[in-house]
């Protein structure tokens, strides 16, 4: 037979409904981002370590100019060194008929009989090229679906300065290429960046590369040490023209995609965490008051002869009912949000497969955390009503000690009409449970600006990187360094309106044990078309001597300016250099180090040369200029800030937004769940009195504005409160996380926090209404039959 | 004082016309088998300050007859008028303006607001009266200016309920409407209360309507009228109205 009290359990949801939804509602907010954001965290990182594993993705890789290979030979036989795939990979350019940017690309050549051991692909579409048509090549399936190619298709391909007609026949995923980038871009470009599969025989007879190879992937045995093998492996292809081996941590798509996951890590664990928290918080806040308000039941329980034992599983029963419905509410969206959301990182991430991840202990973990936090509110909450004599308990709550504020009293003599002596009595009366009060609301405005602060930081990103400092409007490379003379032949084309000439090698600091591996860049005194900034966003001149770092570099390094480091250049003869730190810059994409181009220069012992052309062109004459650069053969590869801009908010952009978006949804649940709750408790405590009120001939404008004015004397403290806790979680979340490509920075726009405080204003308005409507309602007869 | 005894001579003697017109009045709550008739039928003339005692057992419908009265309940049939207010079909906003104005209200449980001070509880009815007395000269009607600044949890029973008579006379209300005054009370303080009432009643002219299940108390009244099971059962003038110092329970 169901318990009395079990009746009463299913009777007191029933009757507060609308508080039991609103409550309901704010776990279900907090275990919906929960659930969405650590599985969609987890998708990406299971889906990562599934693709190198499957595909094999190497631990090692190395470049040189050409190497015998016998030499790979010699590498096996290195200590700790376990596979080792040679290969010819070289840049290349593509050429179509429907484009006049130049695209720029790369060729890796596949053994014989197919798959590589190491970085092996994975077949999208179509099939393995076929031993004896050596035309045939497999293209990176995002430059096959960015430029809709089809299987059969024919690409040319300049290679080695030679136009040569290859044939599509199969679109591949590679671990080397989860971002198929090419140095000095940060940013994946799918449309103008391709990489292509051929057999070794047509890519090594193209670079006269028979029997020899200039890149090779390796893997390392287990326990071996990464540092000795690298410097063996340097050491024995130095001869060679070695460029320096690497280790994962140094590969550029590998080294993004550590980044973007850092970055979603900060997205998708820290921030909900912080969210979730909050959350908890603000379910810690209501119950306690919804337990307080039934004190009077409580009494009469325990006055009836119910112990202390059987009341508070009372409650349990009461408030797990609550958190079972919202946790199944936030499960079921949680991980519908996550299918979705994982749905929209496939454009980005590219990955064999990519499904949202629901790992029971997640699920269970969110349902336990709400269930354990609205009965520790509870528990407090009947706790300190159950020890209380049943008699002492039945009598309503001890008022405050408004002694303390009689001069209300006489400064409210006739100036001040009394119901607001009476809400700023109850307000101040009661200091805890304002503050409480006041900080749920506070707390529901973060909620909102980390959904906001997204958009904010990307649009500031946007602005600061694309119109602050990289102020061209399209980058070329050239396929070899060419005298400063090209500044002038590109400043004649038509259309032109500005051209800079930049020095770009790949180089690696190191600084005592520490190394990175980046690209300097060399630029002319006085560039205007990339201008390195501080973090104030004042231009900051490239110093005449010595190297310009970013902060992140120089923090990882742990170099301050005066310091002095090692640059080896990874190209050519591969000088080492010492030189010194002259200036750090604030990049918000990309880490640079850079310097004079003359002083690059001296430091390459070559002339004054530039491989990179940055360019301002007249929008009106683009189609133009770049018809006349697609002639141009010295012309390697082009990125077009237009296009990367599109791409940026594509990409990055839409992913990180459709976050962004589900989060600030939620935080405006959770904030018009927080308001109602505080006023409808307010209500449900008071409206002895206020009927009180009624009876003596006040009217309901009269009585509403007691609980408006209390609740408008909190929205007051706590808005402002609320956007300085907000401001400070987005700075604490900002710093927990700066990666090598990004630094997304604590910038929030003031129209976020307008919006933020508009939205908690309107849950606030609605909730007024709510009080309003109550007070219409309220039954004017009970009041008169009961004390409390 | 003087201001307060302006109606005073009227209230000696029976004044020719009725205030307060009830006719038919019936009120009937819930519907189907749980239906409750608290009241049946009934009809009812109250002159101009009369002070009548509602006698009866627990659900004789005195209550309600006094709710009715005072503007909180509307009937489910009949007519209830207040001089040329019409109680019955009133809508909320001009029941709040005839409460306001003319009705005082003293109840059982007091219903003062915790948060305001005695004379703040007098005084926000004050506040909202158009022709108010000082609160402090309603305070001393009921004995309790040495109180004024004390809170209500500060203050005991008998106390608490003066306030609230001072709080309902401070209006200078036409009716003043009891419902079981000293319900709460112990004989000493419930008389205080009652001699509060009787004074307001004889000083103010104030018509008076007391609901008591206290039959002791009807020896204070001009008219008593005796409800069971939702009718007016008995009505008994009382031409020897006693003081509220000689109420014996």
């Amino acid at each position: 037979m169901v318990s009395v009290l079990d009746i009463k359990v299913l009777r007191d949801i029933w009757s507060m409904r609308l508080q039991v939804l609103s409550i309901a509602m704010l776990v279900a907010a907090g275990v919906a981002v929960f659930v969405m954001s650590v599985s969609n965290y987890r998708a990406l990182v299971g889906a990562m370590e599934n693709h190198y594993r499957n595909e094999r993705f190497a631990d090692l890789f190395a470049g040189m100019t050409r190497a015998p290979l016998v030499i790979a030979d010699r590498l096996r036989e290195i200590d700790g060194i376990g596979i080792v795939e040679p290969r010819v990979a070289k840049p290349v350019r593509i050429i179509r008929e429907d484009t006049n940017l130049p695209i720029s690309g790369r060729i890796i050549s596949l053994p014989a009989d197919g798959q590589p051991l190491l970085n092996r692909l994975h077949l999208v579409q179509g099939r393995w090229p076929d031993p004896f048509h050596p035309e045939e090549v497999i293209i990176n399936a995002a430059y096959a679906e960015a430029r809709a190619v089809r299987m059969g298709d024919p690409i040319e391909v300049v290679l080695n300065g030679r136009l040569q007609d290859f044939r599509v026949v199969g679109s591949a995923l590679s671990p080397e290429f989860v971002f198929a980038t090419r140095s000095a871009v940060p940013l994946p470009d799918d449309r103008n960046f391709v990489v292509l599969w051929a057999g070794e025989d047509a890519v090594a007879s193209a670079f006269d590369m028979k029997g020899a190879f200039n890149d090779v992937a390796m893997t390392i045995a287990p326990g071996a040490s990464v540092q000795h093998v690298l410097e063996e492996v340097d050491r024995l292809l130095a001869p060679y023209g070695g460029t320096g081996a690497y280790d994962r941590g140094d590969q550029p798509s590998h080294r993004f995609l550590e980044d973007e996951l850092a970055e979603q890590e900060t997205l998708s664990i820290f921030m909900p965490s912080v969210f979730f928290g909050i959350a908890a918080f603000l379910l810690n806040v209501v119950i306690g008051r919804m337990v307080e308000a039934q004190r009077g039941q409580i009494a009469s329980l325990k006055a009836l002869g119910f112990a202390n034992g059987t009341i508070a599983l009372h409650y349990f029963k009461l408030v797990t009912a609550i958190a079972l419905v919202g946790s199944a509410a936030g499960l079921v969206l949680g991980c519908w949000f996550a299918v979705g959301v994982v749905g929209s990182y496939r454009a980005f991430f590219r990955f064999p497969s990519l499904e949202a991840r629901f790992e029971p202990w997640l699920l269970v973990a969110a349902t336990l955390v709400s269930i354990v936090a609205a009965n520790l509110a509870a528990a407090t909450s009947v706790y300190r009503i159950a020890v209380l004599p049943p008699a002492e308990a039945m009598r309503p709550a001890t008022p405050p000690a408004l002694q303390t504020f009689a001069w209300l009293q006489t400064m409210g003599n006739r100036v001040i009409p009394l119901q607001y002596i009476i809400a700023a009595r109850t307000t101040l009366g009661r200091p805890i449970r304002t503050l409480f009060s006041t900080i749920g609301i506070a707390l529901a405005i973060p909620l909102i600006l980390f959904g906001l602060y997204w958009f904010d930081a990307i649009d500031y990103m946007i602005d600061v990187s694309f119109s602050r400092v990289e102020r061209g409007d399209a980058f070329l490379t050239f396929t070899e360094p060419v005298s400063t003379d090209a500044r002038y032949e590109l400043m004649a084309l038509p259309g032109v309106l500005n051209a800079e000439l930049q020095r770009v090698v790949p180089v690696r600091l190191r600084a005592g044990y520490r190394t990175y591996r980046t690209s300097a860049i060399g630029l002319d005194p006085g560039s205007e078309l990339k201008i390195p900034r501080d973090k104030a966003l004042q231009p900051i001149s490239v110093p005449a001597d010595g190297i310009m770092l970013s902060r992140q570099i120089a923090g990882q390094l742990d170099l301050h300016v005066g310091d002095r480091v090692s640059i080896e250049v990874l190209e050519g003869t591969r000088v080492v250099k010492d030189v010194i730190v002259r200036r750090i810059s604030d990049d918000i994409l990309g880490s640079s180090v850079t310097m004079d181009r003359s002083a690059l220069n001296r430091v390459m012992k070559e002339g004054p040369v530039a491989n990179v052309a940055a360019l301002r062109i007249d929008p009106a004459q683009s189609e133009l200029v770049w018809s006349r650069i697609k002639s141009m053969p010295r012309i390697e590869g082009s990125s077009v800030k237009a296009l990367w801009l599109s791409l940026f908010s594509d990409t990055i952009g839409g992913m990180v937004l459709i976050g962004a978006l589900i989060l600030a949804g939620f935080g405006m649940l959770i904030a018009i769940g927080v308001v109602y709750n505080s006023a409808r408790i307010a209500l449900q405590e008071r409206a002895w009195e206020l009927a009180g009120l009624r009876i003596v001939g006040l009217t309901r404008h009269e009585v509403s504005a007691v609980v408006v004015s209390e609740l408008v004397a909190e929205l007051v403290v706590a808005i402002p409160l609320g956007l300085l806790i907000g401001r400070y979680l987005i700075e604490l979340i900002a710093s927990a996380r700066a990666s090598q490509s990004f630094q997304i920075p604590a910038v929030i726009d003031p129209s976020s926090y307008v919006i933020a405080s508009v939205l908690v204003i309107a849950a606030a308005f609605a909730s007024f209404i709510m009080i309003r409507r109550r007070i219409d309602a309220l039954d004017l007869v009970a009041v008169l039959k009961t004390r409390d | 004082m003087q201001a307060y005894e302006r109606e005073a001579e009227s209230s000696a003697n029976v004044p020719p016309a009725p205030v307060f017109v009830a006719r038919g009045l019936t009120k009937v709550y819930g519907s189907g088998d749980s239906q409750v008739t608290a009241l049946k039928n009934v009809d009812l003339d109250i002159r101009q300050g009369e002070f009548i005692v509602l006698l009866g057992p627990s659900g004789s419908g005195k209550s309600t007859l006094l709710n009715i009265l005072g503007g909180l309940d509307a009937p489910t049939s009949g007519s209830a008028k207040w001089r040329d207010h019409q109680l019955t079909g009133a809508g909320d906003d001009e029941l709040t303006t005839y409460r306001r104005e003319h009705v005082g209200f003293v109840f059982q449980f007091y219903n003062l607001i915790p948060s305001l001070s005695v004379e703040e509880n007098v005084r926000l009815v004050a506040q909202i009266a158009s022709d108010p007395m000082d609160p402090r000269q309603a305070l001393e009607l009921v004995g309790l200016s040495h109180r004024a600044r004390h809170f209500p949890s500060q203050l005991s029973g008998g106390e608490q309920q003066r306030v609230a008579v001072a709080r309902a006379i401070v209006k200078r209300p036409d009716i003043l409407l009891c419902d079981e005054p000293t319900g709460a009370l112990d004989v000493d303080t419930g008389r205080m209360v009652l001699a509060a009432i009787a004074k307001v009643n004889a000083q103010l002219g104030t018509t008076t309507i007391v609901i008591t299940h206290n039959s002791a108390i009807a020896g204070m009244a001009d008219r008593v009228l005796r409800l069971s099971g939702g009718r007016i059962v008995k009505e008994e003038p009382n031409p020897n109205r006693i003081a509220a110092d000689d109420v014996q329970w």
